[in-house]
């Protein structure tokens, strides 16, 4: 299940670009769901452990990966940290459900992100309530994060 | 530092143009538009100049502002258009906004946080697109867009509920002429009062009257 602490959470990794930099390995890359994830959010596809065609940039290592695939991968290969997801755009919200739908994880959020119209299951830590669209979201985030 | 300035900062793959107009400039949007790769490009400018392969041209100096050791860099830096990526945690802290607020720099912030310490316009929040592509070199032409505030709504407004950000004479000059329509209008007392009230109101069409120059921060919430 997806859990999401709103607001400024000091254990949580404020920069996972960083931590990813420095924490993965080749498997991170060439995993099926990373690969799927790498080719929505950054349109670019995995030709091998080391090697990234960019549409724009051309060859690329997975260093050069965008900041918002770099936090869902390390979210999805290392679930008992929490990452600030607020590194994340709103294209990156449907892979975070379907992380969250395959395991529980732990994301901490600073800023207001759109998980989208369809309804989905998302536990707010601040206040303890599981909400199941972005209306109900809102009504309890709003509150706490611009 | 006053004025509008614009920048052109291009490699061989990537080109940006783009006009700077306010102290405060904020980037935001999805993931892999570009706005890291902006950031990066100044500083490698910064670092290099031309002998790193990038050409920028702007009539004040771009640089980064990054890393722990920010206040030391800042109080040396004037006059000059500071880039901050949104790895950097310093950047909601109030330390930040008053450092930012005192000095004689312009700002362009890459970030999805409100930064409500650091008041900022909602017709300076960018987003960043591709434009289109010089064909012969295959460069990407990225443009910065308005993601708030350039809409025309004349005519189209009919509120049911008025909520005003004043507390004094904006909310008696709207309550009277609201009032001429039997339009309820209410104060937030407070920007960062009016989702509160906003959210206890069950008029289907309400408009807000705020004060757009240091609204930006709390924009994510009505565009959501």
């Amino acid at each position: 299940m997806l859990s999401v602490f709103y607001g400024d959470m000091p254990e949580a990794i404020y920069n996972p670009v960083v931590y990813f930099k420095n924490t993965y390995t080749d498997d991170w890359i060439t995993d099926d769901l990373s690969k799927k994830m790498i080719q929505d959010v950054d349109r670019s596809v995995v030709v091998g452990p080391r090697v990234i065609d960019s549409p724009v940039l051309g060859g690329i290592s997975p260093r050069e990966l965008s900041g918002g695939v770099k936090t869902l991968i390390s979210i999805y290969k290392v679930p008992d940290k929490v990452f600030n997801a607020s590194a994340c755009g709103d294209n990156c919200a449907k892979w975070i459900l379907r992380i969250g739908e395959m395991q529980d994880i732990t994301i901490n959020l600073r800023h207001l992100m759109d998980f989208g119209e369809e309804d989905f299951t998302l536990k707010v830590l601040n206040t303890g309530q599981i909400v199941h669209n972005m209306y109900e979201l809102l009504l309890i985030a709003g509150m706490i994060v611009r | 530092m006053t004025g509008s300035y614009e920048i052109m900062v291009a490699n061989a793959k990537i080109r940006y143009e783009f006009t700077i107009r306010r102290n405060i400039t904020i980037i935001k949007g999805d993931s892999a538009t570009g706005k890291t790769t902006l950031v990066e490009m100044i500083r490698e400018y910064y670092e290099s100049g031309e002998n790193s392969g990038i050409r920028l041209k702007c009539e004040k100096e771009c640089r980064v502002l990054a890393g722990r050791d920010w206040r030391m860099l800042l109080e040396a830096v004037h006059e000059s258009i500071i880039f901050i990526d949104e790895d950097n945690a310093f950047l909601p802290s109030k330390e930040f906004a008053e450092a930012a607020r005192s000095s004689d720099n312009y700002y362009v912030i890459v970030t999805r946080e409100g930064l409500p310490n650091l008041p900022y316009s909602v017709e300076e929040i960018y987003g960043i697109r591709e434009s289109g592509k010089y064909a012969s070199l295959k460069q990407t032409y990225n443009e910065l867009f308005h993601i708030y505030g350039r809409e025309d709504y004349a005519g189209l407004v009919k509120p049911e509920y008025v909520i005003v950000e004043d507390s004094n004479s904006g909310y008696e000059f709207f309550s009277e002429v609201m009032g001429k329509r039997d339009i309820e209008v209410s104060s937030a007392r407070g920007k960062s009062n009016i989702f509160l009230e906003a959210s206890r109101c069950t008029a289907d069409c309400v408009l807000i009257i705020a004060d757009g120059a240091a609204f930006g921060s709390e924009m994510d919430l009505y565009d959501l």
